[in-house]
């Protein structure tokens, strides 16, 4: 029976960069940490990880105006409705929970990283050593005994909430309704709506590694809507015709060359 | 001459009928193994095969051995298979395989069809192999690279699997007495008459 689809909406507005929620979730997910070398700012690890699936991106970002602002964004998996990764998994590993989430049965994964560039969002990460994919699961197992995923729950400042779909989008508009003007919905207008949304203080164009508009890649569409199925049909109408061949015109058989030379074939 | 047998010719060397055969082996079995990456529901494929992570590497390993095979293929029939004037009147005569149709061009080792299908699998097995390369590490190319990698890989294996059953027909019942030609490598004269005049009599004198 189909639950309940979630949404997690993240405030960026509300967010201090704290990152509780980074080491929340390393916490649940039982994540070992990296070392890693300062790059000149708190942004850290640099880039997401096998084991770390959500990271603060910390961002100096100057408007037209010339006035400095400090971008605060919790990157992470966004959970579309369309995903990608799902659509070009070969092992069912990657799939959709009841919620609507994408969640990952890693015993299932055979590290093929197929998913790694079909993601509009570039989030999953493969692991050399185990020769598999991670990503966060918007806390699958903790949603299913009614619990928040461990980010909303560490987070002070209620910048990462979590509820059912359609009060979360409402909470989304009103949000924004009240703040100034620059102050964007990111996450229902495509992939199918994800389900893991932002309230951006600034134009989504401002957010490095934030597409404008995410997309299932024309690649992906050719190669899963068009190609896989042409294969067999290829192949079947082939076969198909081979036997209409044989059946109306016949093999071709060996004849003897004549002497005069007419060639029957 | 010890390549005809009274009424027998030999048409193919044991290294063209091994490379082939190296080609062919490496080539199905990535079909096979292929299609049950593509189809989830399959699950008979990777059952037979210890599984979807055996599969994998079993695939990558054969797709190795499919490259190497096409490199040898080609270098070695890439003259017998050059396209000559009379190819195209061949073609437009749907090589007398489709509708009646008045005497052929005598054909010399291969005829256009075949030559067609040599070229088809050349190119389309050099993408499939390099593609192939790309997926086995996507994460050192640029995304757009691995992305379309994926799609043609896809439209290869398409091209040549549909291909492969025209092949198996016209190699197999289609054209009775043309298999042993990648077996035993012996064929009938009259069966090289029909098939490989030009050939014939260039390379074979009439037994006295």
């Amino acid at each position: 029976m189909k639950k309940t689809e979630y949404i997690k909406l993240i405030d960026t507005t509300r967010c201090t960069a704290c990152r509780g929620c980074q080491v929340a979730c390393k916490q649940w997910n039982e994540m070992p940490a990296s070392r890693t070398r300062n790059f000149g700012s708190y942004q850290n690890p640099p880039d997401l990880q096998w084991n770390t699936w959500t990271l603060i991106r910390f961002q100096e970002y100057a408007d037209k105006n010339g006035d400095f602002k400090w971008l605060f964004r919790k990157d992470g998996c966004m959970h579309c409705t369309e995903a990608a990764c799902i659509k070009v998994c070969p092992s069912g590993a990657l799939y959709h929970t009841d919620y609507g989430t994408v969640a990952l049965n890693r015993s299932a994964c055979i590290g093929c990283k197929a998913c790694v560039s079909a993601c509009p969002f570039d989030i999953p990460r493969y692991n050399q050593a185990t020769d598999k994919i991670y990503k966060c699961d918007l806390c699958y197992t903790r949603l299913h005994e009614g619990q928040k995923p461990a980010c909303v729950l560490s987070c002070p400042t209620g910048a990462i909430t979590i509820g059912e779909k359609k009060a979360m989008i409402e909470a989304a508009y009103n949000r924004v309704d009240k703040l100034d003007g620059k102050a964007t919905v990111y996450g229902d207008k495509f992939v199918g709506g994800t389900h893991v949304m932002y309230i951006l203080s600034e134009n989504p164009a401002a957010y490095d590694k934030l597409p404008s508009n995410p997309k299932v890649p024309a690649s992906v569409i050719l190669w899963k809507n068009l190609f896989k199925p042409f294969t067999l049909i290829g192949m079947g109408a082939v076969a198909g015709m081979a036997a209409l061949h044989y059946l109306i015109k016949g093999p071709h058989e060996v004849h003897e060359k004549k002497e005069g030379g007419e060639h029957d074939v | 001459m010890s390549d005809t047998v009274r009424d027998m010719v030999r048409v193919t060397d044991p290294i063209e009928r091994i490379s082939h055969w190296l080609l062919a082996g490496s080539c199905l079995f990535c079909l096979f193994t292929g299609l049950g990456f593509m189809f989830r529901t399959w699950g008979f494929i990777p059952s037979l095969l210890g599984g979807l992570y055996a599969l994998k590497w079993m695939h990558i390993f054969s797709g190795v051995v499919f490259g190497f095979a096409l490199v040898h293929a080609y270098t070695m029939w890439r003259k017998d298979c050059a396209f000559e004037p009379d190819d195209a009147q061949w073609i437009k005569q749907g090589g007398g395989y489709l509708w009646k149709t008045s005497s052929l061009p005598p054909v010399y080792k291969y005829n256009a069809g075949q030559k067609l299908f040599f070229w088809f699998v050349v190119v389309f097995g050099v993408l499939i192999v390099l593609t192939g390369l790309v997926m086995w590490n996507p994460l050192a190319f640029p995304v757009a690279v691995a992305r379309w990698s994926y799609a043609l890989h896809a439209l290869s294996a398409l091209v040549i699997g549909s291909f492969f059953v025209v092949h198996l027909y016209l190699g197999t019942i289609g054209n009775p007495g043309t298999f042993q030609a990648m077996t035993t490598g012996w064929c009938s004269r009259a069966w090289c008459e029909t098939h490989c005049p030009r050939w014939l009599a260039d390379h074979y004198k009439k037994p006295e």
